[in-house]
């Protein structure tokens, strides 16, 4: 073999290769678009639907739909979702935009502290945040619960079962986001800050009219990423929230598949509707979270 | 500076006056060291945003009070509760637990009413007693609830019952003895307790009867409670839990208890925590360490072949394949419980026309194991595969020129000259994902629920992780054993916790302070 031939073989080598992979990663997506579409409740296993219907798109937008209970009289009921699933998806969208809103301002001011004012036990500090977030939420609930029932008789729109209570205790993980901005600001010179507070700037006008517009990018990074985790978090959700129409979209998601019958038709219409614009987001954002990731931070 | 001066002030003041209002009603309500945390909370914070000397800490305090109320105190509790005794047996404090005993009572005999129910308009139930001996001796009770059907447990306040003047009559349907059986209302009826104006208790004795009753244990000062009647003492036995008697049996309901190392000692000797939590232990350390290997061997070879610069369509491909990270991960973890449905789902229907055999994902523990990792996989290798291509991206070209010079292949240039280069910035990037792996509790809990059930071994699943484990002892199990769950879960804190140690020693160089 010539070494062009050689170049050539490797060539087709790595595509066979990258298209076996991609059939992996893409499959199990077109399988639950199929579901989705696919009359009855079945757990995703086909291409393409057999029997296409619209109940499940139907029932996840809260639209009624007329189901046969009965195949053989062709007996028929109206079917509506009395909390139509797309709400779970809403209440997810704001109790993360919230949350992540809230987590850049606590670790956005603490990072500063961390990188540009002097204090004892600065570095202790700091250690000290990365390891006691070590500790797992799911191992926090009882804490959470005792907590939130505690604000709750005083504060009741703050306690269980609400929204603005679970945003509360999500404020909670900024550690390591503290770690990246402070990663961040330590790369910017202080050089302009300095300059300016010789012209007369206070230090809190340095840190908002000169650090903080510079360090932008590295803000998007942590708001894309808490976002995106807190849309995945399921423990600590299911145990706040109880009511149906307080459910985020994980605790709603799962509900479709914890009983007995399992509703995979919904489930899948479901996923795709709240998958696809995360997804689309993420692959916007994709060149902003490859640089926050590759500067030390890690998704959970 | 001096013009931001009572901007601040004023922000401050509308910040704390209300904080302090709310303290106070804290404070009324009963809870006086609630309300003094806050007091100690709130001070700080006036100092710190007032004070010019704490100036750094205006910008640390609100990250610090969220840690400190969402990370610390979790942590602080846990390993409170985890020298208690706390679980479904052992739920109500000491306080609680004894006014029970307290109000067991037994029918004295002394005096006995006739009585009569009646029923009012909002539902609820007026009493009427009249003196067997003295019929002008009458009491009507205050209005209360009846449950029909429902048993009460001895744990009602007694209701109150007043004297009922000779001219006054009680509002209200009578109901007739057929009726209140009837409608269900003596067995609500026969737990209830009523206290007339001079204490003493009065409870059902009978279909047509009430008694007056009296307690049967009297409080020492010591907490130990005595017997009226035969003079026997039960003691409160705070190794336990619980109030026994002389013969060591136990007396009444359980309450929370300090004990110690208990439940420590318990993890590592008693045979039913013990076997399960040596086998969920390596099982966690297995699926950790493999996930880690296999996730970056995935994600190190995607990025080698990418870095291929005459390969068309990398950028497709790359964003393509970066989809599972880009998916929220609970979708594709419920996605994937459905494609390894064992009877219905599409793996097994694959692997069937194919190769003619379907592995029990779901049945056999080994199975279970498997599905799992591919999962993880499949959900993990896009991470590493973004971190590789960076630190490929970072390595001088000039290296592998001179290698092809020496007739180099690119398998011998990948171990020889790629991996030693890209492993070491690797590490601590490795060890973060091994400690995130270890505590991975929605991929098992969403995937497997810890299935298939661990022969022998509980509450313990096959595929559980630690995590995973002491969930389901606090939460899942009967006896939702909080005490025992926060044990393990400390020393599982302490595991991941040197992990994160490790990690900082590491690439604590790096990391300028």
């Amino acid at each position: 073999m010539t070494s062009e031939q050689k170049a050539v073989a490797g060539k087709i080598g790595a595509h066979a290769f990258m298209i076996f992979f991609l059939c992996l990663v893409v499959v199990p997506f077109i399988m639950v678009i199929s579901a989705s579409f696919r009359q009855g409740n079945f757990a995703p296993s086909r291409l393409i639907p057999d029997k296409v219907s619209l109940d499940h798109w139907k029932f996840v937008l809260g639209i009624p739909y007329e189901e046969i209970v009965n195949p053989a009289t062709g007996e028929k009921r109206m079917v509506k979702a009395t909390t139509p699933p797309l709400l779970w998806f809403w209440n997810s969208i704001k109790v993360s935009m919230i949350a992540s809103a809230g987590i850049i301002c606590l670790s956005g001011t603490a990072a500063y502290a961390f990188s540009r004012l002097r204090f004892k036990f600065k570095g202790l500090t700091l250690n000290a945040l990365l390891i006691l977030q070590m500790f797992p939420m799911v191992l926090s609930l009882v804490a959470f619960y005792v907590i939130l029932d505690f604000v709750g008789r005083y504060a009741k729109w703050l306690g269980l079962n609400t929204q603005p209570g679970l945003i509360m205790v999500y404020l909670g993980g900024i550690s390591g986001y503290i770690w990246m901005i402070k990663g961040y600001f330590d790369t910017i010179p202080a050089s302009m800050e300095e300059s300016a507070r010789i012209d007369g700037a206070s230090q809190f006008q340095t840190f908002i009219q000169i650090l903080l517009p510079i360090s932008l990018p590295i803000f998007a990074v942590v708001f894309i990423l808490s976002f995106i985790s807190y849309m995945s978090e399921y423990p600590v959700a299911s145990v706040v929230l109880q009511s149906s129409d307080n459910w985020t979209l994980a605790v709603g998601a799962n509900s479709f598949l914890f009983e007995q019958e399992k509703l995979w038709g919904r489930f899948a219409a479901l996923a795709v509707l709240s998958g696809i614009p995360i997804t689309t987001m993420f692959i916007v954002c994709q060149r902003f979270i490859i640089g926050g990731l590759t500067s030390g931070g890690v998704k959970e | 500076m001096n013009g931001t001066f009572p901007i601040r002030h004023i922000l401050v003041a509308l910040v704390f006056l209300p904080a302090l209002y709310l303290n106070f009603v804290i404070y009324q309500t009963g809870n006086i060291w609630v309300a003094l945390a806050m007091l100690i909370v709130l001070a700080l914070g006036a100092f710190v945003y007032l004070s010019e000397s704490a100036y750094t800490f205006r910008y640390l305090f609100p990250g610090f009070l969220g840690f400190g109320l969402f990370v610390i105190f979790p942590i602080a509790y846990m390993v409170f509760l985890s020298f208690t005794k706390y679980s479904s047996a052992n739920l109500l404090n000491f306080d609680r637990s004894q006014a029970l005993l307290r109000q067991e009572t037994v029918s004295s005999g002394k005096a006995s009413y006739k009585y009569k129910l009646y029923a009012q308009d909002d539902g609820q139930y007026v009493l009427y007693l009249e003196d067997d001996k003295d019929p002008t001796v009458r009491f009507a009770s205050d209005p209360f609830e009846l449950k029909p059907g429902v048993q009460s447990t001895g744990e009602q306040e007694a209701v109150k019952i007043t004297a009922l003047a000779q001219t006054d009559q009680v509002k209200g349907q009578p109901l007739e003895t057929g009726q209140i059986t009837r409608q269900k209302l003596l067995p609500p009826m026969r737990g209830r307790q009523f206290a007339l104006p001079d204490d003493t208790l009065v409870g059902m004795a009978g279909l047509l009867k009430f008694a007056s009753r009296e307690r049967v244990w009297t409080v020492n000062p010591d907490g130990s409670l005595t017997n009226k009647k035969d003079g026997h003492v039960i003691k409160p036995d705070f190794q336990q839990g619980i109030f026994v008697n002389d013969k060591g049996e136990k007396v009444g309901v359980g309450f929370r208890t300090f004990t110690g190392l208990d439940n420590y000692i318990r993890i590592f000797s008693d045979p039913r925590i013990q076997g399960p939590f040596l086998r969920i232990f390596l099982w966690t350390v297995a699926f950790s360490g493999m996930s880690v290997l296999l996730t970056f061997a995935v994600g190190m070879l995607l990025s080698v072949v990418l870095e291929r610069k005459d390969l068309e369509f990398r950028k497709g491909y790359r964003t393509l394949l970066i989809l599972p990270y880009a998916v929220p991960a609970v979708l594709s973890i419920l996605i994937f419980k459905g494609l390894f449905n064992q009877e219905f789902g599409a793996v097994n229907a694959f692997l069937k026309a194919i190769f003619g055999f379907a592995p029990e994902w779901e049945t056999n523990p080994w199975g279970a194991r498997g599905m799992v990792l591919l999962v993880n996989i499949w959900l993990g290798y896009p991470y590493m595969m973004l971190i590789c291509t960076g630190m490929l991206q970072s390595i001088p070209a000039a290296i592998y020129e001179a290698s092809a010079i020496d007739g180099s292949n690119p398998i011998t240039d990948f171990f020889e000259l790629t991996l030693p280069l890209v492993i070491s910035p690797m590490i601590p990037i490795l060890i973060s994902s091994f400690a995130f792996n270890f505590n991975n509790f929605n991929l098992i809990y969403l995937l497997t629920a810890g299935g298939p059930k661990m022969v022998g071994g509980g509450i313990a699943g096959e595929t559980d992780l630690l995590i995973n484990y002491i969930f389901n002892i606090a939460f899942r199990d009967s006896g939702t054993n909080y005490g025992l769950a926060s044990a393990i879960a400390t020393v599982l804190f302490f595991i991941v916790g040197s992990l994160a140690w490790i990690n900082l020693k590491m690439t604590g160089r790096k990391v300028k302070i």
